[in-house]
């Protein structure tokens, strides 16, 4: 028996002395044209990974985010690619689960350069700490200004406290609200809620509102309830940033209470599919502030994205994802010239080639951004807008791309 | 549920004592399969070892929870809880303030993480007024209540626990001067020793020795306690067994086991971030994945609580692991099938079977390979 152990065991170490699996690092150097290389980028392809959730609880926003993309590499390679390299995407779907995510992770990270959409705000947590330490650049579908304080993370628009300063701006210069008011703020505990709150605290601070804070969980349905509460308060508006189903909730229950104020929502609050509820006829005095368009937003750039998404023929309705996954992408377009001009593709370049990006173009699909200032949101604007069943993707505009003067001394939480 | 577990010890007992050969053999696969694990860091890739740390995350909380529902008897749903207020205690004790953000000692890790293993056996023990009177199903449900006290627990004691929105981060585990993260340029045998690969060696000696602790326990007095107390209390006190302390002492005793699997769980994950709703890393669901473990593992095996946790937490990281590197079941949007969906199937189908046609787990069918050829042995020494 002993003897059979110990063949068991030296037979292991025979294994282990030969044929480990050393000597498999990502190499690095020089190519023939001088531009500096490491992870992701060969030859004649650059590839840039996607986390995303195809079956899980966003898996609408996430696959349009993800077609959105893929249209951007698809026109991007059309055009001659970067560094005479075409763009290849990496896809893996993690369904919004943080633990398959981590293992999926040190699977994609050594393959790619960058990533160009990682979903959801609790998989950006269990990764912040790897984001960090493989200094691999990370664009988040996720708008907290709490993930600022990562270098390595470009967050495509404005984020959800500068948001609901503009929003409440824009409520006050239309005269829906007056400094002195109460308001109510009903948002979902967590780093989405929190971050829009952090933005209605301020502007209430300084117009003297006296804000009536609701804290709710994301799986709390019916805020009648709440809506009594807030109108036993008197309050003038609300604030939202809640999922589309507590919107709608929460404009039933203002119609059919007769409290009929004006409902301020984040971007993530309205989803098209609200249109086709029992709240539908309760949606006209929600008014949605957010930075990339919507589908059929009247800019000539969003048309094209349209169009070119038709054509593609994905089987899935055309949503918000696909003109802000377009926008997202072309970001990283200027971004990796950029890295190119400085003859440095790798990662330590492309984080270099983002903070020197002070004027990222996408044709108006988000506003202007500048990732210059470390820690700072990259635009302060938005627009506003309200749900509109006429139009494709069910929200037009009332007001253009603007920054509200409250916003623009708005010092977010790790701004330098 | 106690019919379950009856049942359960039916079949143990009659497999019990093998005769020397087949002990022997056992063994001598348990040390081939620990050397095995040993040498798997040099071979695997990182995403296997985080995979693989998982699973033994996995291992050492179900290990105390089929103590808890196959020896004791006593159902409990609470498992979630202890994870938190484990990855809770180690992170306050063994990391620093963030700026004044939130409470931390900077104390050593390891005091740090048996320090959270001694306050989640507390906690446990607090418990005991309940578990103590309550019995099945009832104890089930009124167990469940302590995750949402952990969830109530994780958004106002942010000053603890980061709150929701950020979390915070746990310093890295240290041991001998040897820090478990990607720094150090320790290389074996031409593999650069990195985070992945370090941690790997950190779970697999708490697995082993909560793997052993617990065989110690349930084979000794105290298990035998257990048993009794489970499977009948009026004669379990006769024969001289305190009910209550049995009982007390099989929550703590779990409690403590969930304590160290949330410590694992925190480190992980490199984050500890309490959960926004009652579905998260320390919610209802991850409670119920421990209990679908046990089950499936054979309710009271403890070899059985590890293959359970292989196939819970193992299966949804192989598969989608597997998958994206063979692009089988790619699809996406409604109807798609999923690496996710895939394990969710077979673990569901699992349980079922489990219940349907051998309530002993996994472990009954162990047990009974093992024991037809402890007779086929035997019947080769008779015709010698």
């Amino acid at each position: 028996m002993k003897r059979r152990l110990s063949l068991v065991l030296a037979a292991m170490l025979v294994i282990a002395a030969c044929g480990t699996k050393a000597g498999d690092q990502g190499s690095s150097g020089s190519d023939a044209s001088g531009v500096k290389t490491d992870l992701g980028v060969t030859a004649n392809e650059l590839t840039l990974g996607v986390m995303t959730d195809m079956t899980g609880p966003f898996k609408n926003l996430s696959i349009g985010i993800t077609h959105g993309n893929q249209l951007w590499v698809n026109d991007f390679n059309a055009a001659g690619g970067v560094c005479g390299r075409q763009v290849k995407l990496e896809v893996v779907d993690h369904a919004y689960k943080a633990d398959t995510a981590k293992t999926l992770y040190p699977q994609l990270e050594p393959k790619v350069l960058g990533f160009v959409q990682v979903v959801g705000s609790p998989i950006m947590a269990a990764l912040k700490q790897n984001i960090k330490s493989d200094k691999v650049t990370t664009t988040p579908a996720s708008w907290s200004s709490e993930l600022l304080d990562n270098p390595y993370v470009m967050i495509v628009g404005t984020t959800y406290d500068v948001e609901m300063i503009d929003g409440m701006s824009y409520l006050q210069e239309q005269g829906m609200i007056k400094d002195g008011d109460t308001v109510g703020h009903i948002y979902i505990d967590g780093e989405y809620g929190a971050n829009g709150l952090r933005g209605s605290r301020y502007y209430a601070q300084k117009h003297g509102l006296n804000l009536r804070e609701v804290k709710i969980t994301s799986s709390d349905n019916d805020l009648t309830n709440i809506v009594t509460g807030l109108r036993g308060e008197g309050v003038k508006a609300i604030m939202l940033t809640t999922t589309p189903a507590q919107t709608g909730s929460v404009a039933a229950a203002n119609k059919a209470l007769g409290l009929n104020v004006p409902l301020l929502g984040n971007n993530p609050t309205f989803d098209p599919v609200l249109l086709n509820s029992p709240a539908a006829n309760a949606l006209d005095r929600l008014y949605v502030v957010a930075s990339s368009v919507p589908v059929a937003a009247d800019v000539p750039k969003a048309k094209e994205v349209l169009s070119k998404y038709k054509a593609a023929k994905f089987p899935e309705p055309p949503n918000a994802g696909v003109p802000y996954g377009y926008a997202v992408a072309e970001v990283w377009g200027s971004v990796l010239k950029k890295a190119c001009d400085n003859k440095d593709l790798t990662r330590d370049g492309i984080l270099t080639a983002l903070q020197q990006t002070t004027s990222a173009d996408t044709g108006d699909l988000v506003a202007a951004l500048d990732f210059s200032k470390p820690g700072a949101p990259p635009t302060r604007e938005v627009y506003v807008a309200q749900p509109d069943a006429s139009v494709e993707g069910g929200i037009k505009y009332v007001k253009p791309l603007f920054e509200a003067p409250d916003a623009k001394d708005y010092v977010a939480p790790h701004q330098k | 549920m106690s019919e379950l577990a009856t049942r359960a010890t039916v079949t143990s007992a009659s497999a019990k004592a093998p005769a020397k050969p087949v002990r022997w053999l056992r063994l001598a696969a348990w040390l081939a399969l620990l050397a095995l694990l040993l040498v798997l860091p040099l071979y695997l890739g990182s995403e296997w070892l985080k995979a693989g740390q998982w699973m033994m995350t996995g291992a050492v909380g179900s290990i105390g929870l089929t103590m808890l529902v196959g020896q004791a008897g006593q159902l409990s749903l609470a498992h979630a809880f202890f994870l938190l207020m484990g990855g809770t205690t180690y992170t306050v004790l063994a990391s620093g303030t963030e700026d004044g953000r939130v409470i931390g000692f900077e104390l050593n890790p390891l005091f740090s993480m048996v320090a959270a293993i001694v306050v989640t056996a507390l906690l446990g023990l607090a418990f005991a007024p309940v578990s103590g009177r309550l019995r099945g199903i009832y104890l089930g449900v009124a167990s469940l209540s302590l995750v949402f006290i952990g969830l109530y627990f994780g958004q106002s004691a942010d000053r603890l626990t980061g709150g929701t929105s950020t979390g915070r981060t746990p310093a890295p585990f240290e041991l001998f001067g040897i820090t478990f993260d990607n720094s150090g340029g320790l290389v074996v045998l031409g593999v650069p020793f990195r985070q992945a690969e370090k941690m790997w060696y950190l779970y697999l000696a708490l697995t082993v020795i909560a793997f052993v602790l617990a065989r110690g326990a349930v084979n000794s007095r105290v298990g035998r306690s257990w048993r009794a107390v489970r499977d009948h209390e009026a004669s379990a006190a006769a024969m001289g067994v305190s009910v209550a302390r049995a009982k007390a002492g099989a929550f703590a005793v779990s409690s403590a086991y969930a304590g160290l699997a949330g410590v694992m769980t925190v480190l992980w994950f490199d984050i500890l971030k309490p959960d926004e709703n009652e579905f998260g890393t320390y919610g209802i669901n991850v409670s119920i994945a421990y209990l679908a473990m046990v089950i499936i593992g054979g309710l009271g095996s403890i070899g059985g609580a590890l293959v359970g946790a292989l196939i819970v937490f193992g299966l949804p990281q192989v598969l989608s692991l597997y998958s994206t590197q063979l692009g089988i079941f790619t699809g996406s949007g409604e109807g798609a099938f999923t690496p996710i969906l895939v394990s969710t199937f077979v673990y569901g189908a699992a349980i079922i079977l489990v219940v349907l046609f051998e309530p002993g787990g996994l472990a009954a069918i162990g047990r009974r390979i093992t024991g037809g050829l402890h007779r086929e042995r035997k019947k080769e020494g008779t015709s010698r």
